[in-house]
Parts: structure tokens; C-alpha cells; sequence
């Protein structure tokens, strides 16, 4: 099976050392903004989400590219190729999860694993980062994660409202 | 530039105008952040003599070199104004992710001006900053006025500050909050923003932060992160958070029980770090920090982060609550209305006294819930006449009611949750505070001897100028094992330029003195610099420092070993020796 980057929310505190990690390795200056993983943060009930490239089988913005510059590496990672890249957006609207964005050049970018060794998973201290392989129940985790297609708005929309359905399956209940 | 945004951003609630200019880069190696950096703004800004709340007063909010960085737990941002409640100088701070949005956004601090006719909200998308009118805010609790002011700016990833109803009503204690349940607590902040008619700050910051060499930046991150910070000292805060004080400091004996009458609470096991542990859903961080000392608990519906040890001990042992679920409903109102629980806790905990005693009845009693929870919102929005009392302040309360023998208060600032009785270094670092009874500035509690006062003395001037370049650091109190040369080696390798231990520690006595300079001209002085008589003259009761005082001879022994430590006189007026050695002289 693939190498494949994992989410345990119930495990992520908010801290976003991935996203500093993520800017600081990609863009070379701390900014989140720009980092290939973000974390929806619901601080009014404890819980906060990471929002990550699930590296899809059938990724959605490959095949919105008209340029055909999207494309798999042999390890299952969705890559762009920023040369073939026209600007067009056509992936940012087709990812149901908010995960591949424009530059301030218009080009795409997206998380690629680091190439296989994800700095992101290294930084992440209390274990909501799992990467490349995942016992049953994270496998699970992912499967329930992927249904929570969200398909229209901006990619931090989408990001947002994923993790609210993910926050309204784990804590069921309403405060009082 | 290097590990600095660079830019300031000015507001003007009365003429509306909002500017920026450029950071002021020859303070930045005498004053380097957050605190220091915000009082050396501030002491051009106003008058010492000002009125905190009237328009002439300023407030400056400021972040440090390491804020929006990975360095470990330097989220915190702070607030450097003159206190509603103490009528000194004083700077408060709070975690969460404000802080880093602010930077973000291309600015590392804001200095607000003036008041604005009507409540008005600040809105920051990077360049595009306004006032905006927040009318419809108006009496609205943090919870809620932070979800307005996200989706008034379009952005779930906003931050945001805001105030609530105490904060509006001018209670001296009010907080300011953010991240929900994280407050700049102490010292009236949201009274000042009240007074500027200021509901909130939404802030959404897309830039980056920069520095010399990312590389070698993180490695020497990682370096002190693993071998310093993650280690046996330090991991209390990722495992148990800061509810495993309960029974440290109730076996220590110094844990303020029943308004400050025990030092030991007997039934402590229903709101210790067992009770907060069977409650907890999770752990929650600041931006930035792999501890994570906050627990997420719910219990019985009321579900919030927290309670803290302040909170735990000051609204739970010192009001009798000893029951998790009504302290973390304390708690929750506080945050929500915008009360500071550590001054809220001591107030209702001197009201449950008055009443038990018989000398005035506020229906308010030692473990009795009820009225325990409605008093919160009574003071909050003033609606009752013993909520107008309480809102007073412990200082003001016993004035009124000729209860002095009963406070536990310095220049009107409520005590924190350590007994000086049985600490007497606590006692003399509450009393040499530049904003009252504040435990952020020394914390003697693990002092080898508690009453060796030559010994803590040291202690207090070491800890309050190491904790006044850590407050300037913005580094959280909770990196124990922190030392200058970690942050000199941090900021060599982010600014690219050599930075010695040295400097740093000359930088924390200068920013303690300036804090002094400012508090004598503002009026205080040496008798100022004083315990409350329940402390000097009303022994402890239960533990094992039972039958202890802090023997007002033995206090300014204290004191004057502590002031002749700091180079000042009697009066507590710094030597022209000492100011010309800081560089204070032309001040």
C-alpha cells in the first residue's frame, strides 16, 4: 500500500507547529497562511481539526486541470507541475477539501509529502499526525474524513466546515 | 527585517485616524518585546499622573521578536497601560494565537489612542484596517462577541480580543479575552478598553515572519526544544497542567482557604488534578507550543478549558466550593462576562466572610453555590446593589464596609492563589510588584527555605528581572528551565547578529526600574510597598504553617534588604548611580 499522511483529530491541540513547520520549510518564512496543512480550530469547544491532502485515489483537482499539470508520483502523492500550470484555478474550486491553493503568482501548490519524509509529522508532539502507515482504526479515521466532500466556497471554507461536521460526530452532545 | 514585522500600528478612536510607522529599532537592544518594548512606548505616550480612563490615557499592545516563530511557547502577546484597579503601571499577557495573527498581519504592536463616541470594533486584514461600528455588541459576552467579529471579518482563521459586559461597565477588574477561554486577566484591562468605548480587535494576518537563516534557526530550535524543554522539569504542563498545584501547594500548607483563613484545603480532592483528569475531553494549546497545559474538561454539561490553579483555588478552596462542576460554571461566567477569576474569587470569598461573620449580609456563604454563580453576572453588568459592590474591588469593598482586617489585597490588585504566611518571599515579590499582588513576577514557592528572608530576598530581585526579559520575550512562564543564554543563543541565530546573555539581563532590571520610575511619579512610593494586616498580624490557621504571620518587623527587613539589593533608597527611589548604569538618567 501507499505511504499515506493520516489525521487523529481527538489527538490535535491546536498548537499548529505543522503549519509553522510547513511554511518555514515551503516558503521559507513562518507563515501559515501558505502552509500545506491547516488546522480548523474550535476553541469555544476544545477541538481542533487538521486539514490535510488525502492524496486521493481519484484526486479531483487532476482531473479538473485542463493543462494536465497535476499528476501522481510513484508514491501516490499528488504533485503539480507548476511549469505546465496556467493559473486557472480549476483545481482549487474541484478539491472538496480545501487543500490545493494559488500563490501569489496564481500558480497551484499543495502539500507532496516532503518528498516522503513530511516535516509536519516530525513536529506534531502530541501524535495527530501519523504518517506512512496506520493501524485499523486511523485507517477508519480517514474513510469517515473523505466523506465530508464539501463542494462549494473558499478552500478555507471548506476546510472550516469539514471540521465542523467532524466536530458535530465527535462531541454529540450540547452544553448546557 | 529579521524576526520583526517591523511596523506599529497607531489608532485613534477619537479623530477615527489610523496609521502606521516604523518600528522604533534603536529601543529594540535595550527593550527588545512585549513588555519592555510596550512601557518604553508607553512612557512617551502619556503622563504618569494620567486617568486610566479617561481619553488622555493609552493603551499599548505589543508582541515579541519570537512571536509567530516556532520557537516553543512564545505565543503570548501583552498589554502595558496605566491599571484602572492599582493606579500603577502594569502589564498583562495571554497566550492563544492573537499574537502571531498581529505579526502576521505586518505589525508588531498596536498603541490606541483616545475614546470613540460609540462601541466600535478594530478590524486588521493586513494593510486594510478600519473602525468599525460595533453598536450591536454592545452588553454581548466574549463568546459571542468573538464569533461576531469573525464572521464580520469573513474569515474562521481570524483572531480575535474582545471584552464583555464587566469590561463595557468599567469594573476594575474587568479582563480582556480571547480564544474563548484566555484572558489578559489581571489589572482592569477591559476597563480600559471600555473606556475607549473598544468592544474588540479582529485581526486576520497573512504574511510570514522572517528570519536570518530558517535552517540553522531550527535547528537550534529543535536543539532546545528536545534537550531542554521536553524534559522531566518541564512536562508537568503537557501531562497534568497547572491543576497538579492543588495538593503541591495545599500540602506545602500555602493554598488561601476560606477567604484566606487556612492554608490547607481538607477537602481538596474534589477539585485536584484526579477531578480535572476524570473530566478531561482533551488537551489544548497555544499557538506554538507541543505542552499543551490547557485541559479541556466537561462535567455535568458545563464544558470549558480548564479550571486553572488561580481559578481552582480562589473561586473553588477560598469559596469553600469544593465542587468541579460549580467552580468550572464560575469560571466559564468569568470568561464569558469578562471578570478576572483570580480578583473575582478573593471579592466573593471576602463577601462569604463578611456574611458569615454577621458584620454584612450579601446572601453570599462558604460553599453555598447558588447565589455563588448569580453574583458573577450581578457584577458583570452592575445589576444588583451587592453586584455594585462587588465590582468595587476587595480595596474598595473594605473601605466601604471598614473590613480592611479581612482583604488580601496590594495597591487594590487581589492575591494570587499562594500564601504569603507561608512563603515569605511571595509576600515580598506581591509587595515590590509594579502592578500589585501578582505571583508572574518571582515565584518563591519552591524556594528552599520559605522563610529565610535574606535568601528569598535574592530570589525576588533575581526573579522579578529574569521574569521581566522573559515577559519581554513573550516566552510563557511555564518553559521553567528557560535561561538568558537559551534566548541570547534564539536571537543570534534569528536576527543574524550576536546577542549576548548579558544584554538581556541588563535589559530585565531596566525595564523593572523604568516600571518603578514611572509608579513614583504616578505617586507611589515606599508605603505603597506594603502587606495587607491580615498577613502581618492574623496567624494562618490549619497545616503545617499554622500559627504563621509575616511580622510586619520581619516585612520591612525584607524590604530594605530587597530595595539596598536593587540599589534604591529607603524611599524606594533608584540611585542616579543605578539610572545611569541602565541608561534610565535622561528619562
Amino acid at each position: 500500500m501507499e505511504n499515506r499522511l493520516y489525521v487523529i483529530p481527538e489527538l490535535c491541540t491546536g498548537c499548529n507547529r505543522c503549519a509553522y513547520v510547513c511554511s518555514a520549510v515551503k516558503e521559507g518564512e513562518f507563515r501559515p497562511s501558505k502552509s500545506r496543512i491547516h488546522i480548523s480550530n474550535f476553541s469555544f469547544r476544545g477541538y481542533s481539526v487538521p486539514s490535510i491532502c488525502f492524496q486521493c485515489s481519484k484526486p479531483d483537482c487532476l482531473e479538473a486541470c485542463p493543462e494536465e499539470a497535476i499528476y501522481k508520483d510513484e508514491n501516490g502523492a499528488v504533485l503539480v507541475d507548476r511549469k505546465k500550470c496556467n493559473g486557472c484555478g480549476e483545481c482549487v474550486t474541484a478539491c472538496p477539501y480545501g487543500m490545493i491553493e494559488q500563490d501569489d503568482e496564481k500558480l497551484a501548490f499543495k502539500c507532496d509529502y516532503c518528498g516522503g519524509d513530511p516535516a509536519c509529522v516530525k513536529e506534531c508532539e502530541p501524535g495527530a499526525l501519523v504518517y506512512p502507515k496506520a493501524e485499523k482504526k486511523v485507517l477508519k479515521l480517514r474513510g469517515v474524513q473523505m466523506k465530508q466532500r464539501i463542494e462549494s466556497g473558499s478552500p478555507e471554507e471548506k476546510r472550516h466546515q469539514l471540521g465542523l461536521n467532524l466536530l458535530a460526530k465527535a462531541r454529540e452532545d450540547d452544553i448546557r | 527585517m529579521n524576526l520583526y514585522a517591523g511596523k506599529i500600528l497607531i489608532v485613534n478612536l477619537t479623530d477615527k485616524s489610523i496609521s502606521t510607522e516604523p518600528l522604533r529599532k534603536e529601543w529594540l537592544k535595550e527593550y527588545w518585546g512585549c513588555w519592555g518594548l510596550a512601557l518604553r512606548y508607553y512612557w512617551d505616550l502619556v503622563s504618569p499622573e494620567v486617568d486610566p480612563l479617561l481619553p488622555e490615557n493609552a493603551i499599548v499592545i505589543m508582541t515579541g521578536p519570537f512571536c509567530g516563530t516556532l520557537v516553543p511557547l512564545t505565543s503570548r502577546f501583552c498589554l502595558v497601560s496605566k491599571s484602572p484597579q492599582t493606579g500603577t503601571v502594569f502589564e498583562t499577557n495571554t497566550g492563544g494565537a492573537f499574537g502571531p495573527e498581529l505579526k502576521f498581519a505586518g505589525y508588531d504592536g498596536i498603541i490606541i489612542k483616545g475614546r470613540a463616541d460609540s462601541p466600535t470594533y478594530l478590524k486588521i486584514e493586513d494593510d486594510q484596517v478600519s473602525l468599525e461600528n460595533g453598536e450591536a455588541l454592545s452588553g454581548k459576552g466574549i463568546f459571542e462577541t468573538e464569533n461576531y467579529l469573525k464572521e464580520a471579518i469573513g474569515s474562521s482563521e481570524a483572531k480575535t480580543l474582545a471584552i464583555g459586559p464587566a469590561g463595557e461597565n468599567l469594573i476594575v477588574y474587568a479582563c480582556v479575552g480571547t480564544e474563548t477561554y484566555r484572558q489578559m486577566g489581571r489589572g482592569g484591562a477591559g476597563a480600559l478598553f471600555g473606556s475607549k468605548k473598544l468592544k474588540g480587535i479582529v485581526c486576520r494576518g497573512t504574511r510570514g515572519v522572517r528570519v536570518a537563516d530558517m535552517p540553522a534557526f531550527i535547528e537550534r530550535i529543535n536543539h532546545y526544544k528536545e534537550t531542554n524543554l521536553l524534559t522531566e522539569d518541564n512536562l508537568w504542563a503537557k501531562t497534568d497542567g497547572t491543576s497538579f498545584l492543588m495538593d503541591d501547594i495545599s500540602n506545602m500548607g500555602s493554598h488561601p482557604t476560606r477567604n484566606f483563613t487556612y492554608g490547607v484545603n481538607e477537602n481538596i480532592q474534589a477539585i485536584n488534578l484526579d477531578a480535572i483528569k476524570a473530566a478531561k475531553l482533551a488537551d489544548r494549546a497555544c499557538v506554538s507550543c507541543p505542552m499543551a497545559c490547557g485541559k479541556f474538561t466537561s462535567i455535568n454539561g458545563a464544558e470549558m478549558e480548564g479550571p486553572e490553579y488561580e481559578t481552582l483555588c480562589l473561586a473553588g478552596s477560598n469559596c469553600e466550593i469544593n465542587d468541579l462542576e460549580q467552580v468550572s460554571r464560575f469560571n466559564r461566567l468569568c470568561d464569558d462576562l469578562g471578570l478576572d477569576t483570580i480578583s473575582c474569587g478573593n471579592v466573593v470569598g471576602l463577601a462569604m466572610d463578611l456574611t458569615e461573620k454577621g458584620r454584612r449580609v450579601f446572601g453570599l456563604r462558604f460553599g453555598e453555590p447558588k447565589d455563588y454563580l448569580k453574583i458573577v453576572s450581578e457584577i458583570a453588568t452592575l445589576s444588583t446593589q451587592r453586584g455594585k459592590d462587588l465590582a468595587m474591588g476587595s480595596k474598595k469593598l473594605a473601605e466601604k464596609y471598614e473590613a480592611q482586617d479581612l482583604t488580601t489585597e496590594i495597591k487594590g490588585l487581589e492575591f494570587p492563589a499562594y500564601e504569603p504566611r507561608g512563603n515569605y518571599g511571595m509576600g515580598l515579590s506581591y509587595a515590590t510588584s509594579e502592578r500589585g499582588a501578582c505571583h508572574m513576577r518571582a515565584f518563591t514557592m519552591y524556594a528552599e527555605d520559605p522563610f529565610d528572608i535574606e535568601a528569598l530576598a535574592h530570589l525576588v530581585v533575581n526573579g522579578q528581572n529574569f521574569s521581566t526579559i522573559k515577559w519581554s520575550m513573550c516566552f510563557c512562564d511555564f518553559w521553567g528551565t528557560m535561561k538568558p543564554e537559551i534566548m541570547a543563543d534564539l536571537l543570534t541565530a534569528g536576527l543574524g547578529e550576536e546577542v549576548k546573555p548579558e544584554q538581556l539581563e541588563d535589559a530585565g532590571e531596566r525595564i523593572w526600574n523604568l516600571t518603578r520610575l514611572f509608579n513614583l511619579k504616578a505617586g507611589f512610593g515606599a508605603d505603597d510597598d506594603n502587606l495587607p494586616q491580615k498577613i502581618m498580624n492574623q496567624p494562618l490557621k490549619k497545616g503545617p504553617n499554622a500559627g504563621k504571620v509575616f511580622k510586619k518587623e520581619d516585612f520591612e527587613h525584607a524590604k530594605a534588604i530587597y530595595y539596598k539589593l536593587r540599589d534604591w533608597d529607603e524611599r524606594g527611589v533608584p540611585s542616579q548611580k543605578k539610572l545611569a548604569e541602565l541608561g534610565l538618567d535622561s528619562l
